[in-house]
């Protein structure tokens, strides 16, 4: 479904050509009267226009070189338009960018605001990252000394400009094209690129700022664009549910759908959104980064050197692995531990709880104790890219456990909130830069996802980022989006017993409730 | 107009497990219980059977323990004779089994060897015609390997022994499986963790009618709020089909409810609380005939004046029957 | 059955405007469906919702206050697991008009002395059950005035004879005490006379079909201040009529029984009585007669009902407090971790395993795990070094050294600085504590 169609193409930015007339001694009217009048003219609404006092300075010179054939680029908001640059007539489009800032990683694109296309994208790592890995260590960092906020800033303030001046040199663009930049990121995210104290977030009853964020002009962040463009924020629900995740459900469509969809973001913290168009509940059951390879020994990113897909052999315990880029393997990333996982359940390594069974009938010198851990080998350093076994520890697969446990109980504490069973639920929207290359049916194996039929599974891969091009091209979507975030409720899983008790009943392969897996019951 | 009573209707029975083989089944017992199979909420006689009724198996430990003297008194010299102490409790308190504690096999205590506990146990086997409850010391090596003679030594018994973890239940339930006895399988409170032990240890092939579960409970006063609701949706659990907690519970209330202060302190340090003799008896009592109400099966007791309580109480809740 | 919050939801205004305090309707409807928040809070509901929402609001079992601030009944749920007890099991002792003065003030003393503290708690008996028993209306119209003037506890007249409940009720009438029992003979007399006095009063007979006749024509004189007793006084049969109530109440909404019970006990022998007043306590009984009067027998029944009438709906948790593994020493190795079940118990099996006497010490993080403690702030350094301290552990142990979880090495520096005690990073999985030990 093409959803911009459907909300209709209108971005927060727009560029017309117009032909002023020259003044003479009787068509006396000023610059900006001339201007103003011909752009009313032009312009396809009726609405209040303003210029600012930057480009006002610059305007009479500008106007008399371009002999008044002009090419204007205006802000275009429900509220009026506002002119932001004047240069002679040209046959550019004007441009905005849709970002998204992830905890770990940042995602440009930049779309033409005249046919909505993307013209160029780009991510990187965040550079807050040197101040840590998670959300947590971020703002303990930003409120631990004054300046730390600005510093903080500053870092992911300059992650976007060396991604937006790579992209502006490849496609030969000036800050100046840039008319508008739309901003998706969780609550910590948004508020440290705003420059906002995030240390409540963090505490107890975990208070985030605001939730509907006013738009900035990109010179008060120092976004290397039109020192006016308007950057707009996405608004957050809740401490944990923020702005990426209202921009997610809105790329999934589920606020204009009559069925019931679930809409999982496994990033770092794994937020779920359940609802339809009538209600919606969301909550962030904080599965932590280990399906981005965070903290297990050998994870990493789906890059080339990452193991995909492990195959074992259930009684020699031979192993066979599929590695993205065909190299020797130097890690494993998430779709791989998760079929990992499944792997060394049906060949009796680890048991339903994840403990290593040492006493293996192979007796195969893979699986090993250490000084302080269980491990099982999947790649012997001969093999492998580095010049260490590749190996899988008892302590990752815990991990691993505990953090599918959590993104599933995360499930069934919403269905449980608003009182619906598993199949009632129609689509389920996988998101999340990992979500592209989930294994539903390892998934469900795993007791990650419910078992549901395949077909009712799709991904949608960086929603956040998608959301955001989405309302820079849609002003009916933007304020859609500024109601989902008004209406969705969150639901706080630290209250009452209902996520830790199914939590706990998830800790297990599948699930200690077998029932609610027959797909996978009957199998072992 | 006549009342519409709910009766609820349930998919299942609590599993019933048999402890104790008689010399016609191949052991030496001369009566046998049964426990769980019951059809109902605990003692709702108007909704399905209850199939058999509460047992009570009293402690006896290998060495004199160190329990208070309001029990020990009681007693008096069979403390230091397990078989003796063990015969009394049957003659005169009318326990239904034994639970036999092997406290003595500690490494920090007296370390006793495998062997020396397996003739205590034999003593015991000798003494009473009733089923014993066996378990270790609490030191999960000894207890794997003391469990493992024990088992061995009364093959064919059919006895409960125990105990079970999650962490360490692999030794004890091939034991009871080879030797063909029941399990006690423990887990701290937590009703998922309950179910995920007899999953595992299902798994490793021990029948589900092999299993007691152990949910851990806390004393009166102590959290045994938390073992009432935790028991009490494991019965629901059980009744509504959940296989993993159709196992009968076990609750070890001598221990827990002793452990009290409640249970220990003199009136003279407490002029609050009243006279020591009937508290303890009490404290014990209560934990006993709360945990009834949401499903207990076996209770493992101490105190005989508590014994004999809870015995009238469980009468009083069986007539109707 | 009960709304679910979806549902109630279907019929606010959607509006989402936050003034009834929770930030959409759906959290609002949610909130109405767990029984927490009134309708009133939106300003904006219809008045056809407030009909639909009103009726599906009231509560199964009418709340009945009477006396020095007891009530009864309000329960929504048959297992406390589902939500929780509220309102805790009314216990009042008997009197008999029967006996002599001297006596009668002798259990009334011994009554007035039934106030217990443990784990700091306070209990207190709730009130005295008035029997006549005598015959004599004057004689238990002068028992109901000596108990009223001893005792500012509840009270509970009690006798079939309504010329014994008028001759001693407009004494005590400001009392409010609750009276009883209309039965099928004297029901009207009873009734009107508790309607004239506005006070609530006991509606019993013998099994509940009775029960239900007998309460249908006493609603009809126009009085619903009714406190419901089934007779037979056995406790099998009164565990199942408690039982058949309490059911009927919640799951069908059945309004002749939507209000609380009252339990009697049968046995003679206190000890047998408190045992089977515990039955009654934990199923359903929203007040229980008693003859004990003695502390020692009062004190475990009433830990029984704090216990089963606390919150079920938080995490399970052990106690904040020094825990020992082992017959530990002065030389014993002192861990922290935090109260979460799931964390201490992984923590203290390691711990045990590895055959040194330990100390173990859980802060308070609300239950919740190691982590999830430390990113809500709820595990810094002061707030260790405090509970370090409270613990008395430095009385007990001849050494500084405190091993913290390897997950928060990162408060080490810190600890060790507000604390005056060595820290030392552990592992960050518990399962390396063994070798940890082994190492260290
Ligand atoms: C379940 C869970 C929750 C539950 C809470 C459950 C609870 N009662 O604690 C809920 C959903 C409520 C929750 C909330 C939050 N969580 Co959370 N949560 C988790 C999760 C999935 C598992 C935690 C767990 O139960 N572990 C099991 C216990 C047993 O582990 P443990 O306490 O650490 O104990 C082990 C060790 O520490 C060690 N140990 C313990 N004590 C000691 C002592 C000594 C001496 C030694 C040597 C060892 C030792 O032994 C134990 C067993 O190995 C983890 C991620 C993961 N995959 O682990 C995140 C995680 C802990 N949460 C995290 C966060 C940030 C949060 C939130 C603050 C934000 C959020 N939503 O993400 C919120 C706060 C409240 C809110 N708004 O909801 C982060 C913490 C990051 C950080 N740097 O601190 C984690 C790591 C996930 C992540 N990376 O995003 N969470
Ligand atoms: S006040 Fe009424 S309309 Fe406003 S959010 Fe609350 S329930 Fe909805």
């Amino acid at each position: 479904k093409d959803l911009i169609a459907s909300y209709g193409f209108h971005p927060l930015a727009c560029k017309v050509n117009i032909q002023c007339t020259e003044p003479t001694l009787t068509d006396n009217a000023s610059d900006w009267a001339r201007l103003s009048l011909e752009l009313k003219r032009t312009l396809p609404v009726d609405k209040p226009l303003g210029i600012s006092l930057s480009v006002l300075q610059t305007l009479p010179e500008i106007l008399r070189q371009a002999h008044w054939d002009l090419s204007i680029t205006l802000t275009d908001l429900e509220s009026g338009y506002t002119v932001l640059r004047v240069e002679p007539a040209n046959t550019r489009p004007a441009y905005g960018i849709a970002i998204d800032i992830g905890t770990t990683t940042v995602v440009v694109y930049l779309v033409d605001l005249t046919t909505g296309k993307i013209v160029d994208k780009q991510g990187s790592y965040n550079k807050q990252a040197q101040y840590g890995d998670d959300v947590i260590s971020r703002i303990v960092y930003a409120v631990d000394a004054p300046e730390n906020l600005k510093e903080i800033q500053n870092a992911v303030v300059g992650t976007l400009n060396v991604l937006i001046d790579d992209i502006l040199k490849r496609q030969a663009l000036q800050p100046q094209d840039i008319a508008a930049a739309m901003v998706a990121g969780n609550t910590t995210m948004s508020q440290l690129f705003l420059g906002i104290d995030p240390r409540y977030i963090r505490l107890e009853p975990y208070i985030p700022t605001m939730n509907a964020i006013p738009a900035a002009q990109a010179r008060e962040i120092g976004l290397r664009l039109h020192p006016e463009a308007l950057v707009h924020t996405f608004p957050s629900v809740a401490s944990y549910v923020g702005g990426d995740i209202v921009s997610g459900t809105l790329a999934t469509d589920l606020t204009n759908s009559e069925e019931i969809i679930l809409f999982i973001d496994i990033g770092t913290n794994g937020e779920i959104v359940l609802g339809n168009h009538d209600w919606l509940v969301s909550c962030a059951c904080s599965a932590g980064p280990c399906f981005e390879g965070g903290g297990i020994l050998f994870g990493m990113r789906a890059m080339p050197g990452a193991i995909e897909r492990v195959d074992i052999d259930t009684e020699s315990l031979e192993v066979k692995l599929k590695v993205i880029g065909k190299i020797p393997p130097i890690g494993i990333c998430g779709s791989g531990l998760v079929d990992c996982i499944a792997k060394l359940r049906k060949a009796g390594i680890i048991d339903r709880a994840g403990n290593f069974q040492t006493e293996h009938p192979s007796q195969s010198p893979r699986i090993r104790i250490t000084a302080d851990n269980k491990e099982f080998v999947l790649a012997w350093a001969h093999q492998a890219g580095g010049d260490k076994d590749v190996v899988i520890t008892e302590n990752d697969v815990k991990n691993l456990i505990r953090a599918k446990g959590a993104i599933y109980a995360g499930i069934r504490s919403l269905m449980q909130a608003v009182a619906i069973e598993i199949d009632m639920i129609d689509r389920i929207v996988i998101g999340g830069g990992f979500g592209n290359y989930l294994n539903i049916h390892d998934s469900v194996e795993i007791g990650l996802l419910p078992d549901l039929p395949q077909e009712k599974f799709e991904f949608i891969g960086n929603s956040s980022v998608k959301g955001a091009r989405l309302t820079l091209l849609s002003q009916r979507a933007w304020n859609e989006a500024l109601e989902l975030a008004r209406k969705m409720t969150y639901i706080e899983l630290s209250v009452g017993t209902t996520f830790m008790d199914e939590f706990v009943s998830a800790l297990f392969l599948p699930h200690t409730d077998l029932s609610l897996f027959p797909s996978v019951e009957g199998k072992v | 107009m006549a009342v519409a009573l709910i009766k609820e209707r349930y998919q299942n029975k609590v599993g019933e497990v048999i402890i104790g083989a008689t010399a016609a089944e191949g052991g030496t017992r001369t009566s046998v219980i049964k426990v769980g199979g019951d059809a109902a909420l605990p003692f709702l006689h108007f909704e399905g059977k209850i199939e058999n009724r509460t047992v009570i198996a009293m402690e006896v430990t290998d060495i004199p323990p160190a329990w208070n003297d309001i029990i020990k008194s009681q007693f008096g010299d069979v403390l230091n004779d397990p078989a003796a102490w063990a015969k009394r409790c049957v003659e005169e308190c009318h326990a239904d089994m034994i639970y036999l504690k092997l406290i003595g096999a500690s490494p920090e205590g007296e370390n006793r060897s495998p062997e020396e506990c397996a003739k205590v146990v034999k003593d015991v086997l000798a003494a009473v015609g009733v089923p014993l409850i066996i378990v270790g010391c609490e030191d999960p090596e000894k207890d794997n390997e003391l469990m493992a003679a024990i088992a061995e030594a009364t093959a064919g018994e059919n006895l409960l022994i125990g105990i079970a973890e999650q962490d360490n239940y692999k030794s004890i339930a091939a034991a009871a499986m080879v030797h063909k006895h029941n399990v006690i399988a423990r887990s701290p409170l937590d009703i998922n963790i309950c179910k995920q032990l007899n999953i595992l240890i299902s798994e490793m092939g021990l029948p589900l009618n092999r299993i007691v579960i152990d949910p851990m409970i806390g004393g009166l006063g102590y959290g045994i709020e938390y073992a009432y609701s935790i028991m009490e949706r494991a019965r629901l659990g059980a009744l509504a089909n959940d296989k993993m907690l159709s196992m009968p519970m076990i609750c070890t209330v001598g221990y827990e409810a002793n452990r009290a202060k409640e249970a220990n302190a003199a009136e003279e340090e407490f002029p609050g609380w009243g006279d020591l003799n009937d508290r303890a008896i009490l404290w014990e009592t209560l934990t006993a005939t709360a945990l009834l109400q949401v499903g207990a099966s076996i209770l493992l007791m101490r105190n005989p004046a508590a014994v004999r309580l809870v015995q009238q109480n469980i009468n009083d809740l069986m007539e109707n029957a | 059955m009960a709304l679910t919050g979806l549902e109630i939801y279907k019929q606010l205004p959607k509006k989402n405007c936050g003034e009834c305090g929770t930030p959409t309707c759906l959290a609002f409807a949610m909130a109405l469906a767990s029984g927490k928040g009134a309708l009133d809070a939106c300003p904006y509901v219809t008045d056809e919702a407030r009909e639909n929402l009103d009726s599906a609001s009231a509560p199964p079992i009418k709340s009945i206050k009477f006396g020095n601030g007891s009530v009864l009944g309000d329960e929504t749920v048959l297992f406390r697991h589902d939500k929780t007890f509220y309102h805790p099991t009314t216990l009042l002792v008997e009197i008999s008009d029967a006996l002599s003065d001297d006596d009668i003030q002798a259990k009334l003393d011994e009554i007035n002395g039934l106030e217990f503290d443990r784990v700091g708690l306070h209990y207190s008996i709730d009130g005295v059950a008035i029997l006549e028993t005598s015959g004599d209306p004057d004689r238990f119209a002068k028992v109901v005035a000596q108990i009223a003037a001893g005792t500012d506890r509840s009270l509970l007249l009690l006798s079939e004879n309504v010329e014994a409940l008028k001759a001693a009720l407009p004494s005590v009438a400001a009392r409010k005490p609750l009276i009883g029992s209309a039965t099928e003979a004297n029901y009207e007399s009873v009734v009107n006379l508790a309607k004239e006095h506005s006070v609530p009063v006991i509606i019993k007979a013998e099994g509940i079909e009775a029960l239900n006749t007998l309460v249908e024509s006493a609603q009809k004189l126009g009085y619903k201040e009714f406190v419901l007793d089934p007779g037979t006084r056995n406790p099998s049969q009164t565990l199942a009529n408690l039982t058949h109530l309490r059911r009927l109440a919640i799951k069908k909404k059945y309004r002749p029984f939507g209000y609380p019970v009252i339990a009697f006990t049968s046995k003679a022998e206190p000890l047998a009585e408190i045992a089977e007043a515990s039955v009654y306590v934990s199923k359903y009984a929203s007040a229980v007669v008693l003859k004990a009067s003695a502390k020692a027998h009062v004190l475990p029944l009433m830990a029984l009902r704090q216990n089963l009438y606390t919150d079920p709906q938080k995490p399970i948790q052990v106690e904040p407090i020094l825990h020992s593994v082992g017959e530990v020493n002065e030389n014993s190795p002192v861990y922290v971790t935090t109260n979460f079940s799931l964390t201490y118990y992984s923590v203290e099996g390691e711990v045990e395993a590895s055959k040194i006497p330990s100390y173990i010490l859980p802060i308070d993080t609300d239950g919740t795990s190691v982590l999830t403690a430390y990113a809500a702030g709820k595990y810094e350094p002061e707030k260790i070094a405090d509970a370090l301290e409270k613990s008395g552990v430095a009385e007990k142990v001849n050494h500084r050294n405190l091993i913290i979880p390897g997950y928060v090495a990162v408060i080490s520096g810190k600890l060790q600085e507000v604390s005056g005690w060595k820290v030392i990073v552990g592992p960050r999985d518990s399962s390396g504590i063994i070798t940890f030990t082994r190492a260290m």
